[in-house]
């Protein structure tokens, strides 16, 4: 147990210590500042053009009865609205000032009005907002029918407000945002596939500067493998962990909260929740690890590691499609054995869970089943991993490495 | 039994037989050498003894018990070299020092000493991958003995060092056996070998063909040549007695015979002509000649190409 704590230990410090790591994630949580602050950068080259800016409205000959204030009195109306009666050079001053970000010129016809919408640059800036689309016809349909006389009940008889209640036939209730879920099924699948790989890519390195041959005869395989899995998973977990903090502060800082609201509903994630993830991660991030472990000690030279790794990303890519795409119909029968399938049960469970569709007893089978799997890769991992550390000859094959296997 | 006793040991790699039946003991501190050209079962020897890789039949034992890395101190200089390219001297000591049981107290005295000794120590704070090869092996020699381990197997210590670093790992070794650690060797220079060596074993594709005390060995071969230095040209007296000057230079010869007899004969001749004789050396055979003879020069030329058996003989399996 000691030595595996200090391969752990050594993995980390290096692991840690390499520019192409720092580099790499300052890379990645940069990129995610710079994602969430889009909107912003956006509005703030478009001049402020589109969402929760001011649109002017310019109704000159009454179409809407002076009743066009009534629309500053909804509540939580996506853009600030102006009224005036500006000609089209005074509003081109406008938008060019960056007083309003657009106007609508509304001109009556024979049938409906029409609306000239005026923006800075029709290639650069956005439709009229859906909520002041709607709001408008709402209210002219209002200030027609009081032209003809009717009573607010017949007037609203004439909007109808279809209330729609879905009721489904399958007993089975699924709950939570699908947008979400698809985030965390591939966020789990990067995060235990790129940790996977560095173990592959960390014995490479011991095999390419011949180290390993000291390695061996100071501690047992089985302790090298444990150890700098371990290790690299540690890591890992803490690059996940810097990744999804920055993303949570960045969308908090960034990010208008309503629209947060709107797009994710995080209503679904509980600890509990929280902490079987972690344990699916940790899981599957340890199968495929073992793979890794296996593929890396067969290559000697780093050229091969692409080569020697693509039937674990192929097994790996197979577990993460099969989870991916019985999502789309999470109570089909598909989806319950991907959910306890060890390849991709990692990349499921956690998402099924969060539909509220797993039960107990099938988290406990799927979990049992993984570690069960783990256990048996690990140990023909170690085994094969002892016997081909020292191949410092051209790459063994698949067959090559069965053939000895069987043998031992 | 005390030391290290291998007792038939054998393995096979696929249909090759790597190494077949090698028994050696070593009862008391001093160096063992292992030879054989490339490919002979040199390093699978090693191996094997190290628990690196397991051995098909026979016996290794150190003091009595069964030879297995958590019951004996051993420390290991493998003929690949290999060092962290990118992970501080310092750092990569400690941690094999480490995983060999050491504490972080010790293992900083004993990394500041051997480094001294090495004449590394400005290097400790570097990574490996700006140290020259012959400091990166002295760093992997120090890795070898940082734990002050019992039983030291050096292969091919002195491959690669120039003549200083060369002299250097000479001290230690010296200081090794000094304080009594079992050391086995394999080395291609045979001039190593008979410096540090009291007992040999040559291998050849994985047999014995010659183990025992070197001096011995030795004894028990004629005379093969004699050295004669001279105040003026004897060439006349040498091929007057059909014998054959291997090397010549300042009246300084090298004089290859085939039985001790004719050295005397060629002396006679150069007393009875009153050739001034300053130096006149009948000489045994050297442990090149012994092994060239033993393992066949047509084995040693064909060696190079069994030099990827060797390092890819894990594939075999």
């Amino acid at each position: 147990m000691k030595d595996i704590i200090t391969v752990a230990k050594f993995t980390m410090k290096d692991m840690l210590k390499r520019k192409s790591f720092r580099i790499s994630t300052l890379i990645i949580l940069v990129l995610i500042v710079i994602g969430f602050n889009i909107p912003n950068i956006l509005n703030s080259v478009t001049g402020g053009e589109g969402f929760n800016d001011t649109i002017l409205l310019v109704d000159q000959d009454q179409v809407f009865d002076n009743q066009l204030n009534s629309l500053n009195s909804i509540e939580n109306l996506s853009v600030k609205v102006e009224l005036g009666n500006d000609n089209f050079d005074s509003i081109r001053d406008k938008i060019n000032n960056g007083e309003i970000s657009s106007a609508i010129i509304i001109e009556p016809t024979d049938s409906a009005p029409t609306f000239r919408y005026v923006v800075k640059n029709v290639a650069t800036a956005s439709n009229i907002p859906e909520d002041l689309s709607t709001a408008l016809s709402l209210l002219y349909t209002n200030v027609q029918a009081q032209k003809l006389g009717l009573t607010p009940t017949e007037a609203q008889s004439l909007i109808p407000d279809f209330t729609v209640a879905p009721e489904q036939i399958e007993e089975q209730e699924i709950s939570g945002n699908i947008f979400v879920m698809m985030l965390m099924s591939i966020v789990l699948f990067y995060a235990i596939y790129f940790c996977a790989y560095q173990v592959s890519s960390s014995i490479t390195v011991e095999k390419t500067s011949k180290i390993i041959e000291t390695l061996v005869t100071s501690t047992s395989p089985r302790n090298i493998i444990l150890g700098k899995t371990i290790g690299i998973g540690l890591v890992g977990l803490f690059q996940m962990l810097l990744i999804v903090g920055t993303a949570i502060i960045s969308a908090n800082l960034f990010l208008d909260h309503a629209l947060i609201a709107s797009m994710l509903d995080l209503s679904n994630i509980t600890p509990f929740l929280g902490l079987v993830t972690l344990i699916y991660f940790i899981l599957g991030y340890f199968m495929y690890a073992f793979d890794y472990a296996l593929t890396g000690a067969t290559i000697s030279k780093p050229e091969d590691i692409q080569a020697a790794n693509t039937p674990v990303a192929l097994l790996t890519l197979v577990g993460f499609y099969l989870a991916y795409f019985t999502l789309t119909d999470p109570t089909s029968g598909l989806n319950s054995f991907a959910a306890i399938f060890p390849i991709s049960s990692p990349f499921c469970m956690p998402i099924r869970m969060m539909m509220g569709l797993a039960t107990p007893l099938e988290i406990i089978i799927s979990i049992l089943v993984l570690l069960v799997t783990i256990f048996i890769i690990s140990r023909i991992a170690i085994k094969i991993y002892s016997d081909a550390i020292l191949n410092y000859g051209t790459r063994l094959t698949l067959g090559e490495i069965l053939k000895t296997y069987r043998k031992k | 039994m005390s030391g290290l006793v291998l007792n038939n040991v054998s393995k096979t790699f696929g249909q090759k037989k790597v190494v077949d039946k090698i028994s050696f003991t070593l009862d008391q501190p001093g160096v063992y050498g292992l030879l054989g050209t490339n490919g002979a079962g040199k390093t699978t020897t090693i191996r094997m003894l190290l628990g690196i890789i397991t051995k098909d039949s026979g016996e290794i034992t150190w003091q009595g018990n069964p030879v297995s890395r958590e019951t004996v101190n051993f420390g290991y200089l493998p003929e690949e070299r290999g060092v962290y390219p990118k992970v501080k001297i310092r750092e990569q000591l400690s941690y094999f020092a480490e995983l060999k049981g050491m504490d972080a107290e010790s293992t900083n005295r004993a990394i500041n000493r051997w480094a001294k000794k090495l004449k590394v120590t400005e290097y400790l704070d570097m990574p490996a991958e700006k140290l020259s090869k012959g400091n990166q092996q002295k760093i992997q020699f120090i890795t070898a003995i940082l734990h002050d381990p019992d039983l030291v197997v050096l292969d091919e210590p002195f491959s690669g060092l120039d003549p200083v670093n060369t002299d250097i790992i000479r001290d230690v070794i010296i200081e090794l056996v000094r304080n009594g650690k079992y050391i086995i060797m394999s080395a291609h220079q045979m001039s190593v070998i008979e410096e540090f060596c009291k007992d040999i074993l040559i291998l050849n594709r994985g047999k014995t063909v010659l183990q025992g005390n070197l001096k011995d060995i030795k004894s028990t071969y004629p005379a093969t040549r004699v050295q004669v230095e001279t105040d003026r040209d004897i060439t006349k007296f040498i091929n007057s007695a059909k014998l054959k000057i291997e090397n010549e230079k300042n009246f300084q010869y090298t004089i290859k015979i085939s039985n001790e007899q004719q050295a005397h004969d060629l002396l006679s001749d150069l007393v009875a002509a009153k050739v001034i004789v300053n130096k006149f050396e009948i000489m045994k055979p050297t442990l090149n000649d012994i092994f060239i003879e033993k393992v066949g020069a047509k084995n040693i030329e064909t060696s190079a190409n069994s030099t990827k058996h060797q390092t890819n003989s894990r594939k075999e399996a």
